[in-house]
């Protein structure tokens, strides 16, 4: 009992509200430190959180389907015997502190809930209007829950303006007019909607519902597709002596962790280009007037694991070298198949860049990662015939496709920095220079 | 013949809820029809509950006044009590207040029918008048047909047993007395009874009068009486009641068990009372009455039968004239059409008793029982100086609020006009003040109601009218 010690949700970029979508002990599992002990879902990748020590799991604190933030208690673990004595003594005087916490919490749920069944007066079980009973926790005196219950808004949406937030007949009003005006735009836009269409009328078929990060990124992706005026600019860089460099570079090296790969140079390069092209590295702020310009360069690498696309930052690209941006790599995109990224490995990305070279194909056009104002997708790279000084010699050229923000940046300028990245590329001294 | 009748709105029981909602429908421009199966509008409330009591309790208070005031140096001669009298005042107050509904529903052209009415298909009523029956053909019912005091079976029949209804007539205020009961009826009745000069005793069977309130509230009043010569046999069950001649003999099982029957000359029987949703004949019209007698109604006061509209204490608890108002005022609202919803964050009780206890939204009881994390402050009227002033110091205000939000979730007052007080507290819960709202709204000096603004700065350390020593951390 006393050796009983509680695990908890541990940093999760102060990301709150996260969901349980599995959990992988149960009571009586033997666990080692680090082995996985549940899988949570944010808004941006799943990750599995590890065990912080080894034991025996006594009882597990959380449901699939709850949503947690750090310092929940995910489970209690009877620590193993080999752990030294003086951590069972620290490890006791802080499990008595999180039972309080932990009553805490329940208190305060319990109090929403007992607060959202009081006001029905005592009446057995009255049925409740469908749209009605969730102002039992808001901020609002009487007149202003009747008004909203007249407009049917609920009270829990709305964003009070009144003195400590209070909510005011005027926020009301105001709710209700922005979701007019919301209906008026989305009309001005609005599309004739998809059929619906009986597959099954044609053979068999199964629903599999979207996972959460394909729905996610769904939506992140159809906005962007229909805010941004997009312009894909397409190029080659003839990467035949960068390649041999590669190659002669990752054979020195065999015993090392990382791969030295093709997508490390462009990355270094896309940072160059960067500095060099500054309007590349921006982000137009929410009015539309104004560009932000951003001093530090991450680079978003979209990775491709089975539960669909993330995009995991690469920080401060400028300042590394490619065999540390390589390592990087390695170490995101294995965190990212492990679904161990974590939010602040996703956050802060300037540009992104997507390769589909590893599949194939010639050329595609990538959705600009919004905020960020442009992307560039890498295909893969093939011998082609280049005439060069009077006769056609085989070179390995490597299609780039640029998409960009057409609001933010010109024509002319994403055929530079393309230019800039393909020469480059061509000849890797450039970026020294 | 039956008599054929035609209307928009028919409204069965004419107590504060009914007359409310027919009155309401009316001015919303609804044809109505107001059906009472007695001769006086009003209900319960008017006729045999809220007004007539209080009319009483006015007497008890004047009364007991002129005893305490030989403390301070005024005396009066004992009291001559002439209970005809008094009844006769009483009636003429009651009488006062149904004869101004008549006209008020006249000048609405609200129709009265006067007879005990039953459901006789889902748009129809039938009321048996004393001039025969009349069939009323209505597009909307509201069934506001009220509650009656609960009769325990063992009881015999006997006009020195009574209820509150038979309390009011003060048959006799001489002897003793029993009331069956600690709630806020029976101890409203002993308070009455008490200053008469009857001896009188209450039985309770749970450990608390007025089970549903603050025990700290509780016990300032449950002082008070025994001081006065109250008895209270708490945790004590009656068994037996039998009528003889020379008195009413009742057996007692628990704490205050009797070893042979009691001798009382007259017994108030005020265990509770029953929703009368049973006796409408509810089930033709399709709506559905559970087995206590209760109808089930959503947040606008609709039943099962979506047409038809239930209020007042045959919807559920508490049973209050101020929860069945603004229930008819919702269920009329509704009919005619308005988005109105039944959604108060709380509904203050009442007993008013001599000190009054009032509580609103949430009890420490219910904080406890439910888990509910609450902090709480208590001002002590013993450092109220308008309490002082009328020698009525034994009143305390207590606030409960949110350890977090610091939001007032709960008000119990218990001292001298705590009903009236605690009505500012049941504006600051449903505005969602916090205690530094409270503490910082101006109230008057000297009055009671500072013991509220008091409270709260006890609860923010802010008080200077107490001296409390600071919360070692």
């Amino acid at each position: 009992m006393a050796d009983e010690k509680e695990v908890k949700v541990p940093d999760i970029g102060g990301t709150s509200g996260v969901d349980v979508i599995e959990i992988l002990v149960k009571v009586g599992d033997e666990i080692t430190k680090e082995s996985p002990l549940v899988t949570l879902e944010s808004d941006k990748a799943s990750m599995e959180i590890p065990s912080p020590v080894a034991g025996i799991v006594r009882s597990i604190r959380l449901n699939i389907g709850d949503k947690v933030s750090e310092g929940d208690v995910i489970l209690t673990v009877a620590a193993s015997q080999d752990e030294p004595q003086e951590e069972k003594v620290a490890t006791e005087t802080t499990s008595a502190k999180d039972e309080n916490t932990k009553s805490g919490v329940q208190e305060k749920e319990s109090l929403v809930q007992v607060a959202k069944n009081t006001p029905v007066s005592d009446t057995p079980a009255a049925k409740s209007e469908p749209d009605a009973d969730s102002n039992a926790v808001v901020y609002a005196g009487p007149a202003v829950r009747r008004l909203s219950r007249e407009f049917g808004v609920s009270l829990e949406q709305v964003q009070g303006t009144g003195r400590k937030s209070r909510i005011t007949k005027e926020d009301i009003q105001q709710f209700v007019k922005a979701k007019l005006q919301e209906k008026s735009n989305a009309a001005g836009f609005s599309l004739p909607s998809a059929p619906q269409v009986d597959f099954s009328k044609f053979g068999q078929v199964d629903t599999k519902s979207l996972n959460k990060i394909k729905r996610l990124t769904g939506a992140n992706l159809h906005r962007a597709w229909v805010t941004i005026p997009h312009v894909t600019q397409f190029d080659e860089a003839d990467i035949t002596e960068l390649e041999a460099f590669r190659k002669s570079e990752a054979g020195k090296s065999k015993d090392s962790d990382f791969k030295l790969t093709m997508l490390a140079f462009v990355c270094k390069v896309v940072s160059k280009a960067l500095a060099v092209y500054p309007q590349f590295n921006t982000s137009l702020d929410a009015s539309g007037e104004n560009l932000i310009y951003k001093q530090y360069c991450n680079i978003g690498v979209a990775v491709e694991t089975p539960n669909g696309l993330v995009v995991p930052v690469i920080k401060h690209v400028d300042s590394l070298s490619v065999n540390e941006i390589a390592k990087e790599m390695t170490r995101l995109s294995t965190k990212a198949r492990e679904k161990g990224l974590m939010p602040p490995d996703m956050s802060g990305g300037c540009f992104t860049i997507s390769s589909l070279g590893g599949i194939g194909g010639t050329a595609f056009t990538p959705i600009v990662n919004s905020p960020e104002v442009a992307i560039l997708g890498l295909s893969r790279a093939i011998i082609k015939p280049v005439y060069i000084d009077g006769e056609f010699k085989p070179r390995l050229m490597l299609p780039l496709s640029l998409s960009y923000d057409h609001r933010v940046i010109d024509g002319a300028e994403a055929a530079r920095f393309t230019r800039f990245i393909s020469e480059s590329l061509s000849d890797i001294r450039r970026i020294l220079l | 013949m039956t008599k054929q009748m035609k209307t928009e709105v028919v409204v069965i029981g004419s107590g504060p809820g009914g007359y409310t909602a027919a009155f309401r429908a009316a001015d919303l421009g609804k044809k109505v029809v107001l059906i009472e199966r007695f001769k006086s509008l009003g209900g319960v409330c008017l006729n045999v509950g809220c007004i007539p009591s209080k009319a009483l309790l006015h007497i008890a208070k004047v009364v007991d006044e002129t005893h305490e005031m030989a403390n301070l140096g005024v005396e009066f001669a004992k009291p001559k009590l002439d209970n005809k009298k008094l009844v006769t005042w009483k009636n003429s107050v009651v009488g006062k207040l149904t004869g101004g509904l008549n006209a008020l529903a006249k000048q609405r052209k609200v129709e009265v029918v006067t007879g005990c009415a039953k459901f006789s298909g889902s748009h129809q009523v039938v009321v048996d008048t004393k001039d025969g029956e009349i069939s009323i053909d209505f597009e909307h019912a509201i069934i506001a047909v009220g509650s009656e005091s609960v009769n325990l079976p063992f009881i015999p029949e006997d006009k020195r047993i009574f209820s509150s209804t038979g309390a009011l007539e003060l048959a006799d205020i001489k002897g003793n007395m029993l009331v069956l009961g600690g709630g806020i009826i029976g101890l409203e009745m002993a308070t009455v009874y008490s200053a008469l000069g009857v001896d009188v005793t209450v039985v309770e069977f749970m450990d608390q009068l007025i089970p549903g309130a603050d025990a700290d509230l509780v016990n300032v009043l449950k002082k008070r009486m025994s001081k006065k010569g109250v008895q209270f046999l708490l945790k004590t069950k009656v068994t037996e009641v039998e009528a003889k001649k020379d008195g009413i003999y009742v057996s007692m099982e628990g704490e205050h068990a009797t070893d042979k029957p009691a001798c009382f000359k007259q017994v108030l029987v005020a265990v509770g009372r029953k929703p009368n949703g049973g006796s409408i004949a509810a089930e033709k019209a399709g709506v559905e009455v559970d087995q206590r007698g209760f109808i089930q109604v959503n947040n606008q006061m609709r039943t099962n039968v979506s047409h038809i509209f239930a209020i007042g204490d045959v919807v559920g608890q508490p049973m209050l004239a101020h929860k069945a108002i603004p229930e008819g005022k919702v269920a009329a609202e509704v009919i005619c059409g308005m988005k109105h919803y039944f959604d108060p964050k709380c509904i203050a009780s009442v007993a008013y008793t001599d000190p009054e206890i009032a509580w609103a939204g949430l009890t420490e009881k219910e904080a406890k029982a439910s888990n509910i994390a609450y902090e709480k402050a208590s001002f002590p009227w013993a450092a109220s100086g308008r309490a002082l002033s009328m020698g009525r110091e034994e009143g305390i205000t207590k606030l409960l609020f949110c350890p977090e939000s610091k939001r007032i979730l709960g008000a119990g007052i218990v001292g001298i006009n705590a009903g009236d007080l605690i009505s500012e507290t049941a504006l600051a819960i449903e505005m969602g003040c916090d205690v530094e709202d409270l503490a910082l709204t101006i109230h008057p000096h000297p009055t009671l109601s500072e013991t509220i603004a008091q409270a709260a700065e006890i609860f923010e350390g802010t008080i200077t009218d107490l001296y409390i020593p600071k919360k070692k951390k």
